[in-house]
């Protein structure tokens, strides 16, 4: 797209112009809508695959669109760093609602806590969200991902960002984002049935644990 | 049997998923399955329109559902005044005991700046009426006065200069509020009386403070001098009162030669010198001397109050001596010199 004077207008992934951001800035309805609607489904599948509730995913991208909008006067970067800047705020508030959750879990009384964290396995809600998730074979297997490999993957595949947004999002190094996707896939085809026994193991990482960090793993966090 | 390096496959990997054209091997293939299945799963997932409308409506108009909580209604009148009352009680628990508390502080002391702040506040509150303000200005000089006394009293001298010019402040801002009455044609005679009762009886104070400063160590006493000097009001309008009778150069007393002198002598009445301000002075050199602050003007015209020179009334014929403490009433036309004549009480 050509701009005024000729210059390249930089464009993101998404097709928003600097225009947009600018207008949505003012708070100009069709510049808000268009960002709504180039991010919005990829806002809602991530609170999806993450908390597994339809009306708690609904609730969380309203509250992190309305969130964005509030805050897109400050937000500094070009265009093409809108998403990243949009889902930063989405994890955020996911992480805002997984201690809501976890809070209001742990309300019970005690013999009634151990009871349910026996039930559980003392397991995060976030897992016991995908728990719910029967139906879904692959979301299911997610949950059997590391937290990072399952993150990485959600922003990687739901959010749609590119590994060196996601590292940046998550503090971590590119090539650590690209190997946390490598083994969450890896073990996501192996809990699926589509990794063949004759192929190798993953050198020289050889723990076919998905659960187990790896030390480079390890060293990443 | 080589492998390919982690390195190589991680990036492999990541070109896939991001749609870029890249060799799918063995290895790769179950991944870019799974990450297809994935991709498909999420597809799947989808915001429904309406719920979308809904938070466009919300971010572009602001009205999000809104649960009703249960308010309070609007006040009653009764409830109304009981919470007036509350908030006046808690006022005056307040309130109440710091003013009482403050109410007897001297300069120096911790609750003197409340006992100031408080004057300020009920200055504040009688602004709207210049007769009130002229009362109430009149009592703090009052106040100012008492203080001087009492500091005197306590021998608490490091605070006598600060005292000296405060109460030359005060007597000014309610000669001025006497004026401002006046002018609004409001006058306030029994103002003006009493104002000049506080001018007399600190020109007195102010008399025995320079006395007793002589017997000071040099520092005490050069404040306190200094004080003394610089005052405008209290001691003009004493010098005022001694020098209708007598030369200026010939006033012996160091309190009126410390005066920067009153220009207005053409307007005054004679009267008597004072015989009770002048304190016994064995070493108090002459007037000239402590006009030295002015060396280029003499006593009798140097300096004047400017309201003085506009407003004194003709020479009152009741006017006289510096007595303190008797006949405020017969002197207050002759020292309220600003208040116009026809508002001012008949001698």
């Amino acid at each position: 797209m050509l701009g005024f004077g000729g210059e390249q207008e930089a464009v993101s992934k998404v097709g928003l112009t600097a225009a947009d951001l600018a207008a949505a800035k003012r708070r100009e309805p069709a510049a808000v809508t268009r960002i709504y609607t180039a991010y919005a489904p990829a806002l809602f599948r991530f609170f999806m695959a993450a908390v597994s509730d339809r009306h708690q995913a609904e609730d969380l991208t309203g509250t992190a669109f309305v969130s964005a909008i509030e805050g897109l006067p400050r937000f500094r970067g070009p265009v093409e760093a809108l998403g990243g800047w949009l889902f930063q705020i989405a994890r955020h508030d996911l992480y805002d609602f997984r201690r809501k959750q976890g809070r209001s879990r742990t309300e019970p009384l005690e013999e009634n806590l151990s009871e349910a964290t026996a039930a559980t396995g003392g397991e995060d809600p976030e897992d016991l969200a995908l728990d719910r998730l029967e139906h879904s074979r692959v979301l299911a297997a997610m949950r059997q991902l590391s937290a990072d490999q399952r993150e990485v993957l959600l922003l990687r595949m739901a959010g749609g960002l590119t590994a060196p947004e996601v590292a940046e999002l998550l503090g971590k190094t590119t090539g650590a984002v690209k190997s946390l996707q490598f083994r969450g896939l890896a073990s996501l085809a192996r809990m699926l049935g589509l990794r063949s026994p004759e192929q190798p193991p993953e050198r020289p990482y050889p723990s076919t644990d998905s659960d187990r960090l790896t030390s480079q793993e390890e060293e990443e966090r | 049997m080589s492998w390919p390096k982690p390195n190589k496959l991680h990036d492999e990997l990541d070109a896939l998923l991001d749609g870029r054209p890249v060799e799918l091997t063995d290895e790769l293939a179950p991944l870019a399955e799974a990450a297809d299945e994935l991709r498909v799963e999420l597809a799947g997932l989808r915001l429904d329109p309406e719920v979308a409308d809904r938070h466009l409506e919300r971010v572009l108009h602001g009205s999000a559902p809104v649960v009703q909580l249960p308010v309070r209604g609007r006040a009653s009148g009764w409830e109304l005044r009981r919470r007036l009352v509350a908030v006046a009680l808690a006022a005056a628990l307040v309130l109440a005991p710091a003013t009482i508390a403050s109410a007897a502080a001297l300069p120096g002391q911790a609750m003197y700046p409340f006992k100031l702040a408080i004057e300020q506040v009920r200055i504040a509150s009688v602004q709207w009426s210049p007769p009130r303000e002229a009362g109430e200005r009149t009592r703090i000089a009052q106040e100012r006065l008492e203080e001087l006394n009492r500091l005197v009293e306590l021998r608490m001298f490091n605070q006598i200069p600060a005292a000296v010019s405060a109460l030359d402040r005060a007597v000014l801002d309610a000669r001025a509020a006497v004026s401002e009455a006046n002018r609004e044609g409001q006058p306030v005679p029994g103002v003006a009386i009493a104002l000049n009762a506080v001018t007399r009886a600190g020109r007195e104070t102010l008399a025995m403070v320079a006395a007793t400063a002589l017997r000071l160590p040099e520092g005490t006493r050069e404040a306190i001098r200094a004080a003394v000097a610089e005052t405008q009001v209290v001691v003009p309008t004493d010098r005022e009162i001694e020098g209708a009778g007598t030369p200026p150069t010939a006033t012996p007393t160091p309190i009126t030669g410390a005066e920067p002198a009153g220009g207005s002598e053409t307007t005054s009445p004679p009267q008597q010198p004072s015989t009770t301000t002048s304190p016994p002075e064995p070493t108090q050199p002459p007037a000239p001397t402590t006009t030295e602050p002015q060396p280029t003007s003499p006593p009798t015209t140097t300096q004047s109050p400017p309201i003085t020179e506009e407003t004194t009334p003709p020479a009152s014929s009741s006017g006289s001596g510096g007595d303190v403490g008797s006949g405020a009433a017969e002197r207050a036309p002759a020292e309220v010199g600003q208040i116009p004549p026809t508002t001012l009480p008949a001698p």
